[in-house]
């Protein structure tokens, strides 16, 4: 087990820049997810780490020692396919037992019918059998070590690729989409299983996804990465309510965070349409601004809201509601979180009051970089308005 | 209970007669490709088999019934134990040569980046020549005295390679005949059809390495195989166990069946001393040129049992080893 450091790391294919000087550190134990839409450069990344692929710039370490010019078989690294990349024509015992045979047995002892009795094989070969049961009964695929791959479901498959994986006591795991390949239900039950199993082996894992449900579940701290960069690196709960920029907020939480364009007036005041709104900004900012509202922190009210509009849609989940409200001159709709309950009173075309909580409103500068220097206060021109 | 059977009735004879058009639709739409192939395939299959027991000429207007007389001959005459000497000497030479090289330079093309398109013509060009015409030019080639073989193997004598046993004798007596002398005949035969058909072999494996997932080789990498040859053999080589069986069992097939250059080099005979007479030789000269239609179609017969044996090992591996599902 080793902490990773990743710094300024580059990569240039043709003329199309992938990944623009990243840096990372990774503590050892950590969970660590890179995440980002597709064509960001995290599979990239983990591969270069991996040392599948060499980077154009910048350096890796793992356990404090450069690994530059490394191969990936000397990296010590163990890494998860989303493909799961089993070898068809073995059995799962075959194919966990790989990596070790690899690194454990010589040439001779490797050869094909006659390797067993080379001097010293069987004693190598029967710890070899010891330690795949091993891992097979932790991941419970003890009964399908006969299999071959072919003849597994996609959950199987994932299981004996994890099972690969952790056979050997890598110094990390990087696992890149592992679970993009199962169903819906699966999915989350492996998720449940891939966290439980990273604080069972308390291994430093770098886990690629596009799901920033996965990211937010599992991860001790997320990687949000676009267009090359990392944009944030964080715990879950900081990329989620403390985002630092509206990239970020519009990625992570689903439904998506509600933009809504406002302007500073005079002396740093918020203003959204015509409408004056309990902010200020305290710095100086130039250009456009806009509010981050996510639909948790927004309430239908039906005295002193901040702005009205009328239902367009709802989607109940159930336990909660999702209520769409078009607002009459802005594009998009706004969503809101609001109790199943209600769902009887919210018909289609239904007029609604909104306010929010100001604490929990995020403020983006044109550029998009959050506003923090802000003041929540209560003026009474605003309640004159509604 | 006589009410339900009035409203079943109709229903049921509906029923039946749909099943029945159904059934000779089927059977209308099956009939053409059954005929063909009992005609074309068949037919002629059981024709030759019947006239392998008799000793029926072309022209003639009647036969004898002669048993197994014919497949007698092919056992206890010296002719024929020649004509099997040769003909495996070549498929067992032949094949092994042919699928090894094209395996070796479709793996030397796969990991070419640039001048891929040249290779494969390149290599492919023997298998699209006509074999009758590339026969003419090695006959060329080999002559004794003014063959280009030997006038380089002489430019050798002299130099260095005369270590070589094989120049130095050449160098004091002379260098073979090649193509007249029997212990090279057949050779030179084995060699033409390596250099005609891995062409083909190799574009076979090209197509089957395209369906080597890339991820493997990275998984491989991953768990420690380190070099070409673990690689090859943890992943490239199982990968290409159906392409193979096919490639094998295609190169027995065609080895089976060598006769062009065998008809170029010596229209009369079959190479010195009969060290070439292929079977397809021996089906010609017999069955075409000698008029000796019950001896040709005995060694037919043989020909066929050769060839449907290969089929069923093919289908048997590849049903058992090959695929992975």
């Amino acid at each position: 087990m080793a902490g990773l450091k990743i710094e300024n790391i580059a990569k240039r294919f043709a003329d199309v820049d992938v990944l623009k000087g990243v840096s990372l550190n990774i503590a050892d134990g950590e969970f660590v997810s890179l995440v980002g839409p597709s064509g960001c450069g995290k599979s990239t990344l983990l591969r270069i780490i991996a040392g599948l692929e060499e980077q154009s710039e910048g350096d890796i370490h793992i356990g404090g020692k450069s690994v530059a010019g490394r191969r990936a078989a000397d990296r010590n690294l163990s890494m998860v396919f989303q493909s799961y990349a089993l070898y068809p024509h073995l059995t799962v015992l075959e194919n966990i037992a790989v990596p070790l045979k690899m690194r454990r047995l010589n040439g001779w002892q490797r050869m094909p019918f006659l390797g067993r009795f080379m001097p010293g094989a069987r004693r190598l070969v029967n710890d070899i059998d010891a330690e795949i049961s091993q891992a097979a009964n932790m991941l419970e695929i003890a009964h399908l070590l006969d299999r071959k791959p072919g003849q597994l479901s996609g959950g199987q498959r994932q299981r004996v690729a994890l099972g690969r994986a952790l056979v050997r006591n890598p110094a990390a795991f990087l696992l890149d989409e592992p679970l993009s390949n199962l169903d819906a239900k699966l999915r989350v039950q492996t998720r449940a299983e891939i966290a439980q199993l990273h604080r069972r082996l308390e291994a430093t894992f770098i886990y690629v996804t596009h799901d920033q449900v996965e990211a937010m579940t599992m991860s001790d701290r997320i990687a949000v990465m676009m267009g090359g960069r990392i944009l944030q690196c964080a715990t879950p709960d900081v990329i989620y309510e403390d985002p630092d920029t509206i990239e970020v907020a519009e990625f992570i939480g689903s439904p998506k965070i509600n933009i809504l364009p406002v302007r500073c007036e005079a002396g740093g005041r918020l203003a959204f349409f015509d409408q004056t709104l309990d902010l200020r900004v305290t710095e100086r900012i130039n250009g456009a601004v806009s509010l981050g509202l996510r639909p948790e922190a927004l309430q239908l009210c039906s005295e002193n809201p901040v702005f009205q509009g009328t239902v367009a849609h709802t989607e109940n989940l159930g336990a909660e509601l999702y209520v769409q409200v078009g607002i009459p001159g802005l594009e998009g709709r706004i969503v809101v979180r609001a109790d199943a309950a209600r769902r009887a009173d919210l018909g289609i075309g239904t007029l609604v009051g909104l306010r929010f909580d100001l604490a929990r409103a995020l403020v983006f500068d044109g550029q998009g970089q959050r506003v923090r220097c802000i003041e929540t206060r209560a003026t009474a021109s605003s309640h004159e308005v509604a | 209970m006589a009410m339900t059977e009035c409203s079943c009735t109709p229903a049921t004879t509906t029923a039946l007669s749909a099943q029945r058009q159904e059934g000779r639709a089927a059977w209308s739409l099956t009939a053409p490709a059954l005929v063909l192939m009992f005609v074309i395939l068949l037919v002629p299959v059981l024709v030759a088999g019947f006239l392998s027991f008799t000793n029926y000429s072309l022209g003639n207007n009647g036969f004898d019934w002669v048993g197994t007389k014919n497949y007698e001959k092919l056992f206890t005459r010296s002719t024929y134990e020649k004509m099997f000497v040769a003909t495996f000497t070549y498929v067992v030479t032949v094949v092994p040569i042919s699928v090894g090289f094209g395996l070796g330079a479709a793996l030397l093309i796969n990991s070419l980046g640039r001048f891929r398109e040249v290779y494969k013509t390149i290599y492919f060009l023997p298998v699209m020549a006509t074999l009758l015409a590339m026969a003419i030019v090695w006959e060329f080639m080999l002559h004794p005295s003014i063959g280009m073989v030997n006038h380089v193997l002489e430019m050798s004598c002299g130099t260095l390679l005369e270590v070589i046993p094989f120049i130095a004798n050449g160098c004091v007596d002379r260098f073979p005949l090649w193509l007249g002398d029997p212990d090279y005949a057949i050779w030179v035969v084995c060699f033409i059809g390596v250099w005609q058909g891995f062409g083909f072999n190799m574009v076979l494996y090209l197509a089957g390495l395209t369906s080597v997932h890339r991820e493997l080789y990275h998984a491989a990498e991953m768990d420690g195989a380190k070099s070409g040859w673990e690689r090859f053999r943890l992943v490239t080589w199982p990968a290409l166990g159906p392409t193979t069986v096919f490639v094998v069992t295609i190169s027995c097939i065609r080895a089976f069946q060598a006769f062009d250059t065998i008809e170029a080099f010596w229209p009369q005979g079959g190479g010195p001393n009969k060290s070439a007479y292929v079977m397809m030789f021996a089906i010609f000269e017999k069955g075409v040129q000698q008029n000796l239609i019950g001896i040709g179609s005995a060694i037919t017969m043989l020909f066929l049992a050769f060839v449907m044996f290969l089929t069923l090992i093919q289908r048997w591996l590849v049903e058992r080893k090959v695929h992975y599902g």
